[in-house]
């Protein structure tokens, strides 16, 4: 089965990913028109600044055992297996943010959404795009991202292809994995800026 | 393999659900007090304030015990465990053998020493049936007392506010979940109680009740008479074992267990509240009476019941809660003693609507305690709970910005 994978090495910040998701997960499905919504639909994917300001993009990791899952006061979160993908039902969820104590990686928002309940907030998190999937499309978030930082493949082939990576950068003639000049130089700017700045 | 859980809460469900997924065919029987469907304890506290209905605590199918193939012993306890025989004596005589028990048995509310605890409308609050009945009498309801600012009371005193009651509150320390917050988070939690209505007395207690059938007066123990149409008792809990022998099986506030919850006794194990594991932040034994930390213990317990060995890491306090504008959470340790050569960084506090704050043993994150933009709580309790060394200058975790990228070097 094919899963988001996430190459935090690649991202440029540039959060087109959060507006696509944002996008995905309105009522429109539509840019121009999400945002006259109300409530305005709100990513699931989170861009945060790394150490160096560099983009970080952070998502559910539909976690087996899901921390978020076994802590859930009103049984609200499930898995669907034949999406491996962990659920929030939003009918069911009492937004008491017992999942944001649970959750290791802070993927969790809480808010009114536009395919929740009316005038309540609740706890959103990614999907895996469980709708586009169903019609065929890719995630969201995958399609946006320019930079290759987010990919949609076999979780198997992404784990080969980066051990062999790995294997591969302890051989001391060979060049370090190579990322994008663009995405190098973009983060030795960064990098740079905040040192000349003392912070 | 004939196993027995005593106890039908969450810490006894998620341990039979985990012996099953590791074992179809074996024999799992269940003695429980409670004949309700599985459902969410700490659920009770949104029904109590009106935001959820009674028929949303169930967290199982009504058939739990049909499809998971499980002999339920509903509506009664246990009465004793004969070690040496391997048989729990349930409360009408009946006998039921075991070849691996857990005991699951919870807490009971900490029992008040008060006159006129007969009255109608007094109440604790632990059970689907305490907050029906709660419920019941809030219709004509004008004043509410409630005792003790833990978790409980303090849960009690909120839901009672958002129904529009007028509630006192009588708690020992001077600002609520003392246990839970340090002394600026406990003040902001307070000033918002305050601020919608609540009253509150600081260093009393109830020592009698009067009324004509119904409470109608709380006396404290200061000679104050308050006036109130329903009392609600939430002076902690204590772990249920007074039919658990104490020369066969080691007992201290709750039933000792080792890492993989096995109890002094062999092929004895106990989870959730009932269970005294170690305080992961504290670094000692600790009776940690939470249903998350019951669940996993549960979870635990079962596997290892059912011949998977799983060791356990110990339990963490943490707590989440919404007051009104605030949000709340807390884990660990956030009261070190003075002596305990802590460090503490702070940042926020009353007036920014926005506080953090962070306890450190050297390098080791064992305490948080953040009001609002609650979102990064996880990544913090996971830090506390892993216990890994902060690499970082603590100072980056306490900003607005903070997320799980800039863990990562």
């Amino acid at each position: 089965m094919k899963q988001v994978v996430v190459h935090p090495e690649r991202c440029v910040g540039c959060m087109q990913c959060m507006l696509a998701c944002a996008t995905a997960h309105s009522r429109s499905l539509t840019l121009f028109a999400a945002v006259q919504e109300t409530p305005q639909p709100k990513p699931r994917i989170h861009v945060g600044a790394g150490r160096f300001n560099e983009g970080f993009p952070n998502r559910c990791r539909h976690c087996d055992p899901a921390p978020c899952q076994m802590a859930c006061l009103a049984g609200a979160i499930y898995r669907r297996d034949s999406m491996d993908t962990v659920m929030i039902n939003p009918d069911r969820c009492i937004n008491c943010a017992s999942c944001a104590m649970a959750c290791p990686y802070g993927v969790i928002r809480f808010h009114e959404d536009p395919l929740g309940p009316v005038g309540h907030a609740i706890a959103v998190k990614c999907d895996n795009c469980s709708a586009r999937v169903a019609k065929g499309q890719v995630p969201a978030c995958v399609e946006v991202c320019k930079a290759g930082a987010l990919t949609y493949e076999e979780m198997d082939a992404a784990m080969r292809r980066k051990t062999r990576t790995v294997a591969r950068s302890m051989s001391v003639d060979t060049d370090p994995p190579a990322i994008p000049a663009g995405v190098a130089l973009l983060k030795s700017i960064k990098q740079s800026e905040l040192q000349l700045s003392g912070s | 393999m004939k196993h027995v859980i005593i106890g039908n809460g969450i810490a006894g469900v998620c341990a039979a659900e985990a012996i099953r997924i590791l074992d179809a065919t074996a024999d799992i029987t269940m003695i429980g007090d409670e004949t309700f469907p599985p459902y969410s304890r700490p659920m009770i506290s949104h029904v109590l304030d009106g935001s959820q209905p009674h028929s949303k605590l169930p967290i199982r199918s009504d058939h739990f015990y049909d499809e998971l193939k499980i002999t339920p012993l509903l509506g009664q306890r246990a009465s004793a465990i004969d070690v040496d025989n391997k048989q729990v004596h349930l409360a009408d005589g009946t006998r039921v053998n075991f070849e691996r028990l857990l005991i699951a048995t919870g807490a009971d509310p900490r029992p008040l020493k008060a006159e006129g605890l007969d009255l109608k409308n007094i109440f604790y609050m632990r059970t689907q049936d305490h907050v029906k009945q709660q419920v019941a009498a809030l219709d004509g309801a004008r004043r509410a007392v409630v005792l003790g600012g833990g978790l409980v009371g303090f849960k009690a005193a909120y839901g009672l506010l958002k129904r529009g009651l007028e509630v006192t509150m009588l708690i020992t320390s001077g600002y609520p979940l003392s246990m839970q917050v340090d002394q600026t988070a406990g003040h902001m939690i307070l000033d918002e109680l305050v601020h919608h209505g609540l009253k509150v007395e600081v260093g009393v207690s109830a020592c009698a009740f009067e009324g004509n059938g119904s409470v109608q007066v709380a006396v404290t123990d200061a000679g104050t008479r308050l006036p109130c149409d329903m009392v609600i008792v939430g002076k902690g809990v204590l772990p249920a074992r007074t039919f658990i022998p104490k020369d066969r099986i080691d007992l201290d506030l709750g039933v000792v267990v080792d890492d993989h919850l096995q109890t002094s006794a062999p092929d004895i194990y106990a989870a959730g509240d009932v269970a005294e594991s170690v305080d992961i932040a504290r670094a000692c034994r600790w009776v940690n009476a939470l249903w998350p930390e019951a669940a996993s213990q549960g979870r635990v317990a079962g596997l290892n019941m059912a011949g998977r060995p799983v060791a356990y890491p110990g339990s963490l306090s943490r707590n989440v809660m919404r007051v009104f504008g605030l949000d709340v959470l807390t884990v660990g340790n956030a009261n070190p003693q003075e002596d305990a050569g802590c460090r503490v960084v702070e940042t926020g506090g009353a007036d920014k609507k926005y506080y953090r704050h962070l306890v450190l043993k050297d390098d080791i994150l064992v305490g948080v305690v953040m009001i609002n933009r609650i979102e990064q709580g996880g990544v913090l309790r996971s830090l506390i709970e892993n216990r890994i060394p902060i690499r970082l200058p603590p100072e980056i975790l306490i900003t607005p910005g903070f997320n799980f990228g800039r863990l990562l070097s």
